[in-house]
């Protein structure tokens, strides 16, 4: 007899952690899942560092992982390409909810994307992160967008005041675009299951 | 004792104070003639600048080297005005060059501060933007007489895209006489893939950036000398 294997591990950007605690509690997806901050997008060196240790510790365990990111470091697709490992398709958390042409279609026309945690922490990432103050933080961004848009992935109540306050304060107008968790749960699903198959070589 | 400009207006850059760098600017100018500033003030303090960025330290941010490229474009459009209406060239012609982002690639930043940089280094740079085919950016070289083309990417997923843009140019039969510049965040963490996907150069920060088109340009005109007219 022979047992199934164990749903491989993911390690995953914690801006999915609510849309992906969604998922695991309406059964549609059964995954051990460890998270990352995502605020190491901002430090591409040092989410490289920690996600290499993830994937050694759980190589160790001899388990098969599942990248929950975009390509958010500089080896993100070393690590993809290692046995047993997979990612998420995307080249970013908002591509990989929206799907790709509806990712590009939107950043032609110059949307600036806010998921549901960044939109929450949207002073730390344009203040203190980009250091963006005062005036520059609206040239700047008028200059290189159109407009902010909020994914708004329906686990939580749409933050209108800190969006109104980013807004205000980026000197561009916000839209909330609502979006399914069903792009995000397929990509999962293919990276487990592509993880799986790169051990099968 | 004589003010130090240049430590100012680097003082100001570092403080993202786009205002107070233009401040020191003005200031320099009492008494000086206004072509003068890119040689003597804005080159030597971008160079500073771009030493700093490269090595990480100084303070340097997004938003400071967003507001130099500014600074820069300040300085640029304040010189063309002023030599419109003195019917004098601004700067000494250089280029064609061209400046975007590959395919895919939706991150402007890093490609605005590199024209920003060159057109103020006296450049002719043809911004082509975001999301940018091989096949585009080689026919506008084509097009324009360009030697040399700044490929920008964010991520590897869309770097890897260069190594399309290299295989277009030697399809052509344009190795050499076109030469390929990469920049972007993921050439910085790793700059093994500048050679892997095919690039001719790089710089560590698009304050860099004249000096690495300057190389490049004098390496185009090895493989075939400029037309007449055309050259830095």
């Amino acid at each position: 007899m022979t047992l199934d294997p164990p749903p491989p591990r993911c390690i995953a950007c914690s801006i999915f952690r609510r849309e992906i605690e969604s998922l695991q509690a309406s059964g549609a997806l059964d995954l051990a899942v460890d998270y990352l901050p995502s605020m190491l997008h901002m430090v591409p060196d040092r989410l490289d560092t920690r996600l290499a240790a993830s994937l050694t510790e759980a190589g160790a365990q001899g388990q098969e992982v599942l990248i929950a990111f975009g390509d958010c470091c500089g080896h993100m697709e070393d690590f993809r390409a290692k046995p047993g490992i997979d990612r998420t398709e995307g080249i970013n958390c908002c591509e990989i909810i929206l799907g790709r042409e509806a990712y590009r279609r939107l950043r032609r026309e110059g949307a600036f994307f806010l998921m549901p945690e960044w939109a929450l922490s949207w002073r730390q990432v344009f203040m203190s992160q980009l250091g963006l103050l005062g005036t520059n933080a609206k040239t700047f961004m008028q200059e290189m967008h159109t407009r902010l848009i909020y994914l708004d992935t329906g686990i939580q109540p749409v933050p209108w005041q800190a969006l109104n306050e980013a807004s205000e304060y980026l000197g561009l107008p916000v839209e909330v675009l609502p979006v399914s968790l069903d792009p995000l749960l397929a990509s999962l699903r293919e990276a487990a299951r592509s993880a799986r198959r790169h051990d099968d070589r | 004792m004589d003010r130090n400009y240049s430590r100012d207006l680097l003082e100001a850059i570092q403080k993202a104070d786009r205002a107070g760098a233009n401040a020191v600017v003005d200031a320099w100018a009492m008494g000086r003639s206004f072509h003068r500033v890119i040689p003597e003030l804005l080159a030597p303090t971008l160079e500073t600048f771009g030493k700093l960025w490269a090595q990480g330290t100084g303070g340097v941010s997004l938003a400071t080297g967003y507001v130099a490229s500014k600074v820069a474009e300040d300085v640029l459009s304040r010189l063309l005005l002023e030599s419109a209406s003195r019917e004098t060239p601004a700067l000494p012609a250089k280029g064609p060059v061209l400046v975007g982002n590959v395919e895919d690639d939706f991150h402007p930043l890093g490609r605005k501060m590199v024209a920003a940089f060159l057109r103020a280094a006296g450049w002719e740079v043809h911004d082509l933007g975001v999301d940018i085919g091989p096949a585009q950016f080689v026919d506008m070289a084509e097009e324009t007489g360009a030697r040399v083309i700044g490929a920008s990417a964010m991520m590897f997923t869309t770097a890897k895209n260069v190594a399309k843009l290299r295989d277009e140019i030697d399809r052509r039969g344009l190795r050499g006489r076109l030469q390929l510049a990469v920049g972007g965040a993921v050439f910085k963490l790793r700059p093994e893939l500048v050679e892997a996907f095919g690039g001719d150069g790089t710089a560590a920060s698009a304050a860099e950036a004249p000096a690495l088109f300057e190389r490049l340009w004098q390496q185009a005109l090895t493989f075939e000398p400029a037309p007449g007219g055309m050259r830095p």
